[in-house]
């Protein structure tokens, strides 16, 4: 049997230490033992998206990424959005526009949008098409998922602007 | 004095509504966004264990012998299932058509890829895996029964042998004279269709907890289950137990479209508890173990398609011969499908006579589940595609074709061939609007400008109907008995005034919490903040069905409001009671208990319910004390199947336009959607913004369905399509944006007047985008005749049009 | 989808990853880059290694690099890395281009230039850009280094040239001269799936206009990526236009060897495809050595 291996690891701010077997994937570990359920698993071939977390900053994915990888890391997951109790302005945006309907594909869509908007705060047609290409959603179609992009988009500037007047 | 439950929001006890009818965000949406809705796989119990279960890879061999010594040896294996265990404790799954069913872990034989064959429960899923693999099977391979038309011949291999045979069912229903009308047709026109597997894939596949209990030899099931109470009959049927034995907690789940399945790996995972001596065992299906074991795969169909038409456009007669390939067995109830088209047999149009012949085949595939739209969707197809042919032989633009054809709209309640009721209805009036937003004029000024320059371009228009709120009685040509289905709510208010609505359905998507949610609070004039929807398991639940067949917005509107209206008479009675007056004399209004036409005597809720639950004393001696009142709702009116297999079956009928305009690109066969245009009347709109979900949500899987998804079985049986990276989900740059419009026509037959409206576009969308195909190809004389319409296909159809061409 | 067991180790330098391989030469052993294509065979238990030896933690083996007529890449280098290099977008646009259509950027993020590489699946861009644009490929092992062309690199479906000890260290692309003009086109069933089919091509036109050099790799479409050498000599020196084009596609197309046939394509279907990617393909760059961008056009 294979030695549990021990590693470090930053989510959401907290610091975790474990030890796992080599062969957990980081999705299983997520879930499994720091019970932050909020990260789905849809395909575990790395096509749904839907277990997407944010490694330093980046969104990937938590299925084909193994555990053991994450030693020393830094990580966002779902749970890590909300601030001071409050929605995120993503996930405001997802809820005002019916951005889902099941939900289950959901997390994988806000990292995967939070990453895409903290790297490009005003992004076109396209590049919002880009980054979501490669999250399915079975139930919405899409188009709302759209929307509420262009909403979580102009929040976040909005926000922004409102943060560095009080700066300055 | 019976309960009324409003036709409109007039009739609310609420001078000023301010939530039904408008797209109000959902209340169930802050958890989902959170990661906190509690599906099935964050569940942990304590000393839970997880299954893995072992399939057959081939997909017809006997089973020589199975060895699980070795897997049973293995550190944190707790237990392991064969089909021994399943013949001690098991029947066989039941099935539509019935006695079409085998054990949950295969015995004698294995009769598809993916088939159960042995399963472990272990400390984990990683160990449980490890087990699978140790379990050695010899197989003695069979010949497989891969063509449906190759199963009903004599001497073919036998899915099944007992039954002598591989065919299903078999029959032609006849309604009206269709002789008559085909031998007096100016023209007929005649299509075969080749509709492929596809289905549901919800992101979230199937998972399910069953804890036995071997004191009182019950069993409790947490799952992702689409239909609590149903479900949990099956179970106690198959595991032999006592109906109330069988205990089902419902848990909101991701996405269902009717593929949720997991009835039979729900049978297999109870046999582990039980082998585990109760400890709870958890069963996570795997998109693998989805793809080509679980609920996912649908419609897998061979037409031949008449139509009688005369010279003036007046379709005369519809003759449908459908032989449907449904799998090694019944047990996925995918035969339902097959009958389901007979509530909306004739779409939209007035076509009087109609004949459907109908074989059901079993071969060796994963039996079929349902899906979306349960077979109309493939019907609406090829009517829609036969509906061009006419058209275009007679030289009549398809818009103005199917006008002619629709159903009047004076002519409402309107009784099709089949036999079902369609409520209500102006399909020009939506035609009309689709024609309007499309521009449609233009768009086929833009399709000719592309066709001159070489352009491969193509427009539809299509209609159809997506019947709504379904009951037993419309498959009962497959052998599904009884009529009626019902769904209850409870609405409770507690000593705060803070309302609770208890139903017997988990969280699907369709945002049915929120809509609960809107109408208590138009009814007792409180806010959402005071409102809470909750689902109770299947001891405790009203009688409910939940989600399917395009029915629960209606029947939960009516559940909420008929008790909603049991409770107002309760709280009069109360009030009255307190006033000491005549009953007939108090109303609730505006959340208020009043004297009617006696100034300032009224009493806010709160206080009713106050005395109510501490004053017993003080009550009328007939009030129940409980401030809470159940309502069971049912749809009225539906008749007992006669021998054609006709009758009032599902209560509403939605309608659609679409109208596309799309590419073909000739050297690659891919397809580019250049405009999405879609009117639907589903009578009235309770949460708008949630009906515009299920409608672009809906096209979406149309869609895929038209140009990307399909299920591949080869020669031996084997399925070639086990991962996602071969069965393609359609992606946000496959769908497209829609430019939409609505029709409303209440429904005379519902509850504020909505109509079915959850499985939506699929019904039409499939049709849509065949249809424009078939537009652009026309001009070269090329017909595409199979779904999906992939690359390949359609660039085969495109060359074999430009060989004649080529060989000049 | 759980993978079987296997033990890991993730050396911190080259050297170290170097010996860990030596030293388990009798081993079944596997290494891991992105993982993007490993992991999910992993999850299916379609591979099985003994050993996993992962060098994301080799931060010597991420870099982008002008290294004169070269842009040098580590092998770790993620594609996401690429695709925002400003070194890449100037200097090598084909390989920007090529980037870009691999997966959806959550893989990108993580799937790394030298796994591709090493993979050599026949429908993945990175062979058949390393291909027509003459990259060389940098592997390190027990005997020390070589650098190999990928001419001679990738050896077929699923296989290089690589020894099962040795390590894919950095993966050098010519910068693209002056005058050059490259496409790079594919055709799949979804935006960001694996192509149904797809080509590459670079090509400088002397000053009559006519072809001086031309490089054509189709992908997919076969068991590897394949240069089009036939194609490539007998459009040199020809004046390029639609016709010549319609020839050379047809050259392609007959002369396509054992084309693939799955769920999604024929090989009929693959084997048309060749020809009408290779005109697009020939179509773009000849337009881009002329100065123009093939977008500005109408899509067909």
């Amino acid at each position: 049997m294979t030695a549990q291996q021990k590693i470090s690891v930053m989510i959401n701010g907290t610091m975790h230490e474990a030890h796992v077997e080599p062969r957990t994937t980081l999705a299983d570990f997520l879930r499994g033992e720091l019970a932050l359920t909020g990260t789905h698993v849809g395909c575990e071939h790395g096509v749904c998206g839907a277990c997407t977390v944010l490694l330093e900053g980046r969104a990937v994915r938590s299925c084909l990424t193994l555990a053991v990888q994450v030693d020393g890391a830094s990580l966002t997951t779902v749970e890590g959005l909300e601030e001071d109790g409050k929605l995120h302005p993503i996930q405001q945006a997802f809820v005002e526009e019916h951005g889902l309907q099941c939900g289950f594909c959901t997390p994988g869509f806000l990292m995967t949008v939070h990453e895409l908007l903290y790297e490009n705060p005003d992004p076109s047609e396209d590049e919002i098409r880009e980054a979501l290409g490669g999250q399915i959603c079975r139930c919405t179609g899409y188009q709302s998922i759209l929307r509420s992009v262009r909403l979580a988009a102009a929040k976040l500037r909005n926000a922004h602007v409102a943060g560095s007047t009080q700066h300055s | 004095m019976s309960v009324q439950i409003p036709k409109t929001l007039e009739d609310f006890p609420n001078s000023a509504p301010r939530w039904v009818g408008r797209g109000v965000p959902r209340v169930e949406d802050p958890h989902l966004v959170t990661g906190r809705t509690e599906f099935i796989d964050n569940v942990v119990l304590p000393g839970m264990l997880h299954a893995a279960i072992l399939r057959s890879p081939v997909a017809h061999a006997r089973i020589v012998s199975i060895d699980i010594n070795e897997a049973e040896k293995l550190p944190g294996v707790i237990a392991v299932v064969t089909s021994d265990d399943a013949r001690r404790w098991s029947h066989p799954e039941p099935t539509v058509p019935e006695e079409w069913g085998t054990h949950c872990l295969a015995g004698d034989k294995v009769r598809y890829v993916g088939e159960p064959v042995a399963a472990v429960a272990a400390v984990n899923r990683y160990v449980a895996e490890d087990a699978i693999e140790l379990i050695a099977v010899d197989y003695e391979s069979l010949e497989a029964v891969v063509d449906p038309v190759k199963a009903m011949e004599p001497g073919s291999p036998l899915v099944i042998e007992e039954k002598g045979t591989n065919v299903m069912l078999q029959r032609v229903f006849t309604w009206g004279n269709v002789d008559g009308a085909f031998g007096d047709a100016d023209r007929v026109f005649t299509e075969k269709f080749r509709w492929h597997r596809l289905g549901a894939n919800p992101l979230e596949t199937f998972g399910v907890i069953a804890q036995w209990d071997p004191v009182d030899e019950s069993l409790t099931l947490r799952a992702s289950v689409q239909s609590a109470t149903h479900f949990g009959l099956g179970r106690a049927a198959v595991l032999g137990l006592p109906s109330n034995k069988v205990r089902v907690i419902a848990h909101p789940h991701g996405g269902s479209f009717g593929g949720k399945g997991g009835t039979r790996g729900t049978d297999v995972t109870a046999l582990l508890t039980r082998k585990a001596g109760g400890r709870p065992v958890k069963w996570i299906e795997d998109r693998a173990e989805y793809l080509t074991g679980g609920g996912g795969q649908a419609w897998d169909r061979h037409y031949e398609v008449s139509l009688a038409v005369k010279n003036d456009g007046r379709v005369t007669g519809l003759d449908v011969k459908l032989l449907d390939d449904m799998g090694a067995t019944g047990e996925g109830f995918g035969a339902i499908s097959t009958a389901k088209p007979l509530a909306s047999f004739t779409g939209p149009y007035a076509i009087p006579v109609a004949r459907y012949d109908l074989t059901i085949v079993a071969t060796n595939k994963l039996p079929q589940s349902p899906y979306r739209g349960m077979g109309p969707p493939p019907h609406n197809c090829v009517l829609e595609q036969m509906m061009d042919i006419a058209a275009r032989d007679l030289d009549i633009d398809p818009a103005e074709f199917r006008r002619t054809n629709f159903i009047p709209k004076d002519s409402f309640p309107y009784t099709i061939a089949s036999g079902n009721e369609y409520d209500s209805g102006d399909y020009e009036a939506v035609l009309d609007k689709a024609l309007a937003l499309a521009d449609y004029g233009k768009l086929r000024e833009r399709r000719d400008q592309a066709r001159a320059e070489g352009r491969c371009v193509g427009i539809s228009v299509v209609s159809a109907i997506e019947p709504g709120v379904f009951d037993w009685n419309a498959y009962a040509i497959v052998g599904v008995q009884g009529t009626g289905v019902p769904e209850g709510a409870t609405v409770s208010i507690d000593i705060m005034g803070k309302i609770s609505v208890r139903v017997g359905f988990a969280l699907e998507g369709q945002g049915q919490y929120t809509l609960a949610t809107q109408l208590v609070a138009d009814y007792f004039n409180v806010g959402f903040e005071d409102i809470t929807v909750v689902c109770l398991d299947t001891h405790s639940a009203p009688p409910a069905f939940g989600p399917g067949g395009s029915r629960l917005g209606v029947a939960l509107t009516g559940a909420v409001l008929g008790a909603c209206g049991k409770l107002r008479l309760k709280l009069a009675k109360v009030a009255a009671g307190l006033f000491q007056m005549d009953p007939e004399q108090v109303d609730l209004v505006d959340g208020k208990l009043v004297a009617k036409g006696v100034a300032g005597v009224e009493m806010p809720m709160a206080q009713v319910v106050g005395t109510m639950l501490a004053r017993s004393d003080l009550l009328p001696p007939d009030v129940d004390p409980r401030p809470e009142a159940t309502h069971v709702w049912t749809a009225p009116g539906r008749t007992e199947v006669d021998e054609e297999g006709r009758a009032k079956s599902y209560l509403t009928a939605a309608q659609a336009v679409h109208v596309v305009m799309l590419e073909v690109d000739p050297e690659t066969g891919l397809v580019e959607i250049l405009e999405y245009c879609v009117v639907d009347d589903c009578g009235t709109r309770l949460n708008p913004a949630t009906v515009e979900g299920q409608t672009e949500g809906s096209i979406a899987q149309g869609v895929g369905a038209a140009l990307l998804e399909e299920y591949v079985y080869d020669e031996q049986g084997q399925i070639l399509t086990s991962s996602f990276m071969d069965y393609l989900l359609p992606t946000v740059y496959e769908v497209p944006a829609t430019k939409k419009g609505i029709v409303v026509t209440p429904s005379p037959f519902t509850p504020l007047g909505a109509k079915g409206c959850g499985e939506g576009a699929m019904h039409t969308t499939p049709a849509a985008i065949l249809s424009a195909i078939n537009d652009a190809l026309a001009p070269m004389g090329a017909r595409a005749t199979e779904v999906p319409a992939s690359p390949n296909r359609l660039w085969t159809l495109i060359r074999a049009a430009q060989q004649p061409a080529a060989g000049e | 989808m759980k993978p079987a067991r296997f033990d890991y180790a993730a050396p911190d330098t080259l050297g170290e990853a170097v010996s860990l391989l030596e030293r388990h030469a009798d081993d079944d052993v596997m290494i891991l880059a992105g993982g993007q294509s490993l992991v999910p065979l992993l999850n299916m238990r379609m591979a099985r290694p003994e050993l996993l030896v992962d060098l994301n933690r080799i931060a010597e083996l991420q870099y982008i690099r002008e290294d004169g007529e070269w842009l040098a890449i580590g092998a770790m280098t993620r594609k996401r890395a690429v695709e925002e290099s400003d070194l890449v977008r100037r200097r090598q646009p084909a390989l920007l281009a090529a980037t870009r259509l691999v997966g959806h950027p959550q893989i990108r993020n993580r799937g790394t230039v030298g796994g591709s590489m090493a993979h050599a699946d026949p429908a993945a861009e990175y062979p058949a850009l390393a291909l027509v644009l003459g990259a060389e490929l940098r592997v390190v092992g027990p005997g020390g280094e070589r650098s190999i062309a990928a001419d001679e690199f990738f050896k077929g479906y699923l296989m290089t040239a690589m020894e099962p000890v040795e390590i894919l260290t950095e993966v050098r692309v010519p910068i693209l001269a002056p005058g050059t003009g490259w496409s790079f086109v594919e055709v799949a069933r979804r935006h960001g799936d694996f192509a149904l089919g797809g080509a590459a091509a670079t090509v400088r036109l002397d000053a009559s206009g006519s072809f001086s050099e031309v490089r054509i790799v189709l992908f997919g479409v076969s068991g590897a990526a394949v240069r089009l050498g036939g194609v490539e000599e007998r459009l040199v020196g020809q004046r390029p236009g639609d016709a010549l084009f319609r020839e050379a596609g047809a050259t392609a197309s007959e002369g396509l060897e054992e084309p693939l046939s799955d769920v999604h394509a024929s090989a009929e279907y693959r084997r048309n495809l060749a020809g009408v990617l290779t005109i697009r393909a020939l179509g773009e760059a000849v337009a881009r050595a002329g100065g123009r961008e093939p977008g500005q056009e109408e899509r067909r």
